[in-house]
């Protein structure tokens, strides 16, 4: 009796499988799928939740009006992001199953999350840019870089960042490289670090400026650099890490990729439709409103982005002593 | 729209939000905070739903609520049940809600002080209620709970990013998620019970006549004062960012047994041991607020999702908002008085509904079940490996089950677990390995004595218990 039901089970297992599989195993049977891009509803896998999840929402709901097919953007997290890239990757290569992808897509390869790194991928477009801000508290009276490099030589700050090898961790470990201070880095995960900030646990923060900013308006929190060569129109007044003399450019990217090997016309339709969003009115201003920079870059540019960018954290993780030999 | 979500297993309001959160870009701003908050309220509300009625919570708030609500739905109750979880509901909400507009300021200023080294003696405390939920056996309880803890180390470790127990795959590092862990551990070894029994028992008479009763007033009256103290829980667990709804409610619920005269009954369906958790449940819903509104700080994931949506629409939640917007901040509180009378309304309009799925025959009723926990657990991840998952879990339910260890620690261990861990590695992290910070704290210091009286109530009692 008992092995009649698990198989019961078993069998209702496959054939969800089954028709899982089918939906999926269903697009390369349409031919010239290319020409007539796209028949069938795309659907893109988010990897991450937060305010990324909902730009991806955004930019998913205004493809599928210049798309003219429905764009679904599905949540697939996990593993930092290692869930969501397998399942694109396994997907066939024609367009309908895409990935909204970050800087994440080299943590996770370089952390030994997964075993196959950006080039599993053809990128479609660069989204746009987050950048992270180095904030700490208006009463310790450090208001900018040096102040706070001088105030850690003495004393080892404790600098609260998303976890480790997270983007946070790399950001802040590139500035306090270049600053030649040492700190203790405290992982927080979902975002609690600000709240550790405010009650004085932590003496600094490296985090996105949307946490931050009802608290520097406040007049509790100061932010005292971001991590971008150019300043943010969110946080006009901060200046960069690189007008303080340290030479930092680390900004977490955010885009769309299909898998290797995706027909190039297709490519170039969705990066169409990805450019008209982005340069949109709409879009950008409710980017703005997240703290999100919409920053679109084409096709062939994203790749040789995406290469670059991979080295230079290669490099960095390496360093720290986070990289994975794969 | 909040209670759909919330009754069907695996459609978590987080996941209901997030969907929500486009729609609400071409409202007005009212409207559009008032859909939000609608679906929140009630889908911690609507998890309860299918907690009570098939023994799978709905949402992972809505665990604590299984124990005795599914057993009260078992003996043809459900209709008090699920009477007594909506208004413990509303009760929750809206005292938290009251407790958000009168102490905002000082609520926050309080939960700020819980730092990562008072978050785990907080929690510690509630895993020290594993003492409490292992009906007969110290030992089979331990074991349930140390085997929960086990479950949560399985996955990419969040803080180091580490993959742990993964066996190189990785669909592993997902971890073990909650709902699916539960869906496996309550619903199925149910169903694979209901199709041994099939053909060897007579269907049990009760369910031929399952009528819509609802709690009386007294039923409720008498158990106001534990509504009172179960909202306070709720409210103040939520404004304790990283903490959330599950801890609270199982919290609450082992408050109720441990301060009832009759802790025996709990588990079997006692009508406290539904509206425990459930007015805390939903008293954490303000008490998140608590931390957004004033601080700008998301409490827990589906707080960081109506964050979004404020964000879009140019609301910066935190001390400003008071001074730039108070319209907003009105209209929020209007929105959530609002959802829990719609919740009200509907819910004991639609007891009368939910009620006859229990005239299904058992055996019927187990196959939808199959199809709702396989669907419920493919839907939380989209992923195909959680129904495998599921599946396992069910498995080894049963056994445990067969072998009378109890399930209930096990959800404990995972629930509890995974700040448990990460706390106290925060908390060291943050001290250089100093192990001062937890004793030189004076909440921590509070928080560890009740686990120690705790567990040495629980092992006088045992012994006391054990020459008789």
């Amino acid at each position: 009796m008992l092995k009649a039901t698990t198989l019961a089970r078993r069998v209702c297992c496959t054939v969800a499988a089954v028709l899982a599989g089918t939906t999926l195993g269903l697009a390369p049977v349409l031919p010239a799928l290319s020409a007539d891009f796209p028949k069938q509803p795309i659907e893109m896998a988010v990897l991450f939740g937060g305010s990324s999840a909902t730009i991806a929402q955004i930019l998913a709901d205004s493809m599928s009006k210049e798309l003219g097919v429905p764009v679904a953007a599905v949540s697939r997290t996990g593993a930092s992001g290692a869930v969501g890239y397998s399942y694109v990757k396994s997907t066939p290569p024609n367009g309908y199953n895409i990935v909204w992808n970050s800087n994440s897509i080299s943590t996770a390869y370089h952390n030994g999350n997964m075993d196959f790194d950006y080039k599993a991928f053809d990128g479609i477009a660069r989204v746009g840019m987050e950048v992270p801000a180095l904030a700490v508290r208006t009463d310790s009276g450090w208001k900018n870089l040096k102040e706070f490099a001088a105030a850690a030589k003495k004393q080892k700050m404790k600098v609260g960042v998303s976890g480790r090898g997270a983007f946070t961790h790399l950001a802040s470990a590139a500035l306090f490289d270049k600053m030649g201070i040492d700190v203790i880095y405290v992982p927080y995960g979902k975002g609690s670090a600000p709240v550790e900030l405010l009650a004085g646990r932590i003496d600094a923060a490296l985090q996105w400026p949307s946490q931050f900013k009802a608290q520097v308006d406040a007049g509790q929190l100061r932010v005292i650099a971001v991590t971008s060569v150019e300043r943010l129109p969110v946080l006009p007044d901060v200046p960069t890490a690189k007008e303080q003399g340290f030479d930092v450019d680390a900004v977490l990217w955010r885009g769309v990729a299909a898998p290797h090997g995706t027909p190039k016309d297709v490519i170039a339709k969705l990066e169409t439709a990805i450019r008209k969003v982005v340069t949109g009115r709409d879009f950008q201003e409710r980017a703005a409103k997240l703290g999100f920079e919409p920053a679109f870059l084409g096709a062939a540019d994203f790749d040789k982005f995406i290469a670059t960018d991979d080295s230079v954290t290669a490099k960095l993780m390496s360093e720290l002593g986070l990289k994975k030999k794969n | 729209m909040g209670l759909i979500f919330g009754s069907i297993p695996g459609l978590t309001f987080s996941m209901a939000l997030a969907l929500m959160v486009p729609f609400t870009f071409g409202m007005q701003t009212t409207p559009a905070l008032g859909l939000l908050l609608g679906v929140y309220v009630g889908g911690m509300t609507g998890g309860s739903v299918s907690a009570i009625l098939l023994g799978i919570p709905g949402t992972p708030s809505a665990a604590a609520t299984v124990f005795d609500g599914h057993p009260m739905a078992q003996r043809g109750h459900a209709g008090v049940a699920l009477g007594a979880a909506v208004i413990a509901s509303t009760f929750g909400g809206l005292f938290s809600l009251l407790v958000m507009m009168l102490l905002l300021e000082q609520v926050a200023a309080i939960a700020i002080k819980f730092g990562p080294a008072e978050i785990f003696a907080l929690v510690l405390f509630g895993l020290s209620t594993i003492c409490g939920m292992a009906e007969r056996s110290m030992l089979r309880g331990l074991v349930a709970g140390t085997l929960g803890l086990m479950l949560m180390i399985i996955g990419l470790d969040e803080l180091d990013g580490i993959a742990r127990l993964t066996f190189g795959t990785v669909q592993m590092q997902q971890g073990v998620n909650l709902l699916v862990a539960m869906i496996g551990l309550f619903a199925v070894p149910q169903i694979i019970g209901t199709f041994l029994d099939f053909g060897r028992v007579e269907p049990l008479k009760m369910l031929a006549d399952v009528r819509a009763r609802l709690p009386t007033f007294g039923q409720l009256k008498q158990r106001l004062w534990l509504m009172v103290r179960c909202s306070s829980i709720g409210t103040g667990i939520g404004a304790i960012p990283g903490t959330g709804g599950p801890i609270a409610a199982f919290l609450a619920y082992d408050h109720a047994r441990r301060f009832d005269r009759q802790p025996q009954n709990y588990g079997k369906g006692e009508l406290s041991g539904v509206v425990a958790p459930e007015s805390a449940n939903n008293a954490v819903t303000g008490g998140t607020m608590i931390p957004l509104l004033s601080l700008g700080i998301p409490g827990d994931p589906a707080t960081a999702v109506i964050l979004g949506g404020l964000l879009i629409h140019g609301l910066y939640p935190g001390p400003m908002l008071f001074r730039t917007h108070l319209e907003v901040i009105y209209a929020l509180y209007v929105s959530i008085v609002l959802a829990y009378v719609v919740i009200l309304v509907v819910q004991l309009w639609g007891i009368r509904i939910f009620v006859k799925v229990l005239s299904v025959p058992p055996h019927v009723l187990a196959v939808c079940i199959i199809v709702l926990c396989g669907l419920g657990s493919y839907a939380i991840r989209n992923s195909i490996f959680d129904v495998y998952l599921m599946a396992v879990m069910g498995l080894i339910g049963y056994i445990l089950q067969r072998v009378r260890i109890p399930v209930a620690p096990i959800v404990l261990g995972l629930v509890l677990g995974e700040t448990l861990e990460k706390q106290y590695r925060t908390a060291l992290i943050m001290t250089e390995g100093d192990y001062a910070v937890f004793y030189t704290s004076g909440v921590a210091l509070f928080f560890f004595g009740l686990t120690a009286l705790t567990i040495g109530l629980q092992i006088f009692s045992s012994r006391r218990r054990r020459p008789a």
